[in-house]
């Protein structure tokens, strides 16, 4: 069985927000609730100045806060180590949301359209398939590892190749090569959570 | 210079205010404790407040209010309907024992008020096989008991239990529940007219302990970096400092701790009671709203 995966690059991230992107139309995410948001911090002082731009996910924790918190059990890791929420039993306490230290998870209070004038064609075809009420959150494209297709969209669409995802068992993985080549950290260590997603500068 | 528009400002790397749990969740964790701490305090203390049909008020109210707590905690479900799932994961979240202490305090407290039913001279219900006294009284009081305990403190362990939120990821907090419970409860009974002289005591030794547990608690966030300071200067110095400082470190803790003190040391009279008792609900529950409003998440790096 793998251990899904990530590790970023941020030193081929341009902040580009493709991933964001791919992410919310792969999911057809409501208005709002954005699975893969690429943060961004100005460092320095003028005129040495930069911005990094860091892309993040859900971090599929081994240890996961979110799924210790869930009351209802919706939040489940399965065995690969991706953890997925059942809004078929989400009661909607949002115990997960203040116990995650990465803002991975969200409320979808039922607003669908992003546009004041309604539902986009996009929007309407997405209609239904998330119920109001109930946390949301990346599921790093289980449905697609799932259909044997072996990139989430996110890793797919990265123009800069910042995203490399693969099994964290192997070694031979493209991830796990990364992470031995270059000194790999994960974000909010003092959490003790054991994130899936890892960073390298 | 803060520069963008809303969509950018949540991307940018910093503390962010939460905004998860708000004034419901303030009501919800004042009503549970002050219900489950006046049972509590008239089972170990004696602090009576009187009787309706002969049945104790302190229960009656105190299962009122619990009740209450959970209607509102039901409420503000996404899903309220499905409030029954909340029982299941017993094992990791605290709200699920939480919500079965709530049922099972109200269930066994139910119970144990009815041989005690006065109608028309009478005790129809004496007979019952919990009468008191009894054997079975005494373990359903106990575990009933322990559930009102736990009702006290969960709330205060579901915050503790975010690493997110670094003002919150202490167990100062539930300590914190419970001293304010047991305070504003035996002041809920002295605003009732309560004529146990422990009502005095315990709400003195009970609002020296939440003070100086609340003290702790927000100098220590004051004294680190980060999100938790952040939390503590809004606190003492932010938008919440009327609520935090005046509402309820002075008014609803360091006013009360003199005036019981007059009350305890001197012998004052029970207005004095009544008056620190009022302060201290509003102190309490003031407090939690501030602390939940408080709540920063840590930024990310």
């Amino acid at each position: 069985m793998p251990r899904w995966g990530m590790v970023l690059d941020l030193a081929r991230c341009i902040g580009c927000y493709s991933c964001t992107v791919a992410c919310h139309v792969e999911h057809g995410a409501p208005a709002g609730i954005w699975y893969a948001p690429v943060y961004e911090k100005e460092v320095g002082t003028y005129p040495q100045v930069r911005r990094l731009f860091l892309p993040t996910l859900c971090m599929h924790c081994a240890e996961p806060p979110c799924v210790q918190a869930c009351p209802s059990g919706a939040l489940y890791q399965r065995p690969d180590g991706i953890v997925l929420v059942d809004q078929e039993v989400c009661c909607g306490s949002r115990a997960c949301m203040a116990a995650c230290p990465y803002g991975a998870l969200h409320f979808y209070d039922g607003r669908q359209a992003e546009f004041e004038a309604g539902l986009t064609p996009f929007e309407q075809r997405f209609q239904g398939k998330f119920q109001p009420g109930t946390v949301q959150k990346c599921t790093l494209c289980a449905h697609r590892l799932d259909q044997g297709i072996l990139q989430p969209a996110c890793v797919e669409t990265c123009p800069t190749e910042c995203r490399v995802f693969g099994d964290l068992d192997d070694p031979e993985s493209a991830p796990s090569k990364l992470l031995a080549t270059r000194k790999g950290f994960a974000l909010r260590p003092e959490a003790g959570t054991g994130p899936s997603v890892r960073y390298v500068l | 210079m803060r520069s963008g528009n809303s969509f950018t400002a949540r991307l940018r790397v910093e503390p962010k205010p939460q905004t998860v749990w708000g004034v419901n969740h303030a009501i919800w964790f004042f009503c549970m404790g002050v219900g489950s701490a006046l049972y509590l305090d008239r089972l170990l203390f004696g602090i009576e407040v009187g009787a309706v049909l002969g049945m104790p008020l302190a229960d009656l109210l105190g299962m009122l209010l619990v009740a209450v707590g959970g209607v509102v905690l039901i409420a503000d479900l996404g899903r309220p309907e499905r409030f029954f799932r909340a029982f299941r994961n017993v094992r990791s979240s605290w709200i699920s024992p939480g919500a079965i202490a709530d049922f099972l305090f109200l269930g066994l407290g139910g119970l144990l008020v009815l041989p005690s039913l006065s109608l028309g001279g009478g005790q129809p219900l004496a007979g019952l096989p919990w009468a008191p006294g009894s054997l079975l009284e005494r373990a359903m009081a106990t575990v009933a008991a322990a559930a009102a305990l736990l009702i006290i403190v969960y709330p205060g362990l579901v915050l503790s239990f975010s690493p997110s939120i670094p003002l919150w990821n202490t167990t100062l907090i539930p300590l914190q529940y419970l001293g304010s419970a047991f305070a504003a409860a035996a002041g809920l009974a002295s605003l009732l007219g309560s004529p146990s002289p422990a009502t005095g005591s315990v709400a003195l030794v009970a609002v020296l302990a939440t003070l100086a547990i609340t003290l702790a608690h927000v100098l220590n966030a004051r004294y680190q970096r980060g999100a938790a300071r952040l939390g503590a200067d809004k606190l003492l110095r932010g938008s919440l400092a009327l609520p935090f400082v005046w509402g309820s470190l002075v008014l609803g803790l360091l006013v009360p701790s003199a005036l019981l003190a007059l009350h305890v040391g001197a012998g004052l009279g029970g207005g004095l009671l009544a008056l620190a008792g009022a302060l201290m609900l509003v102190g309490n529950f003031l407090s939690k709203y501030a602390v939940i409003k408080a709540g920063y998440y840590a930024p990310l790096f």
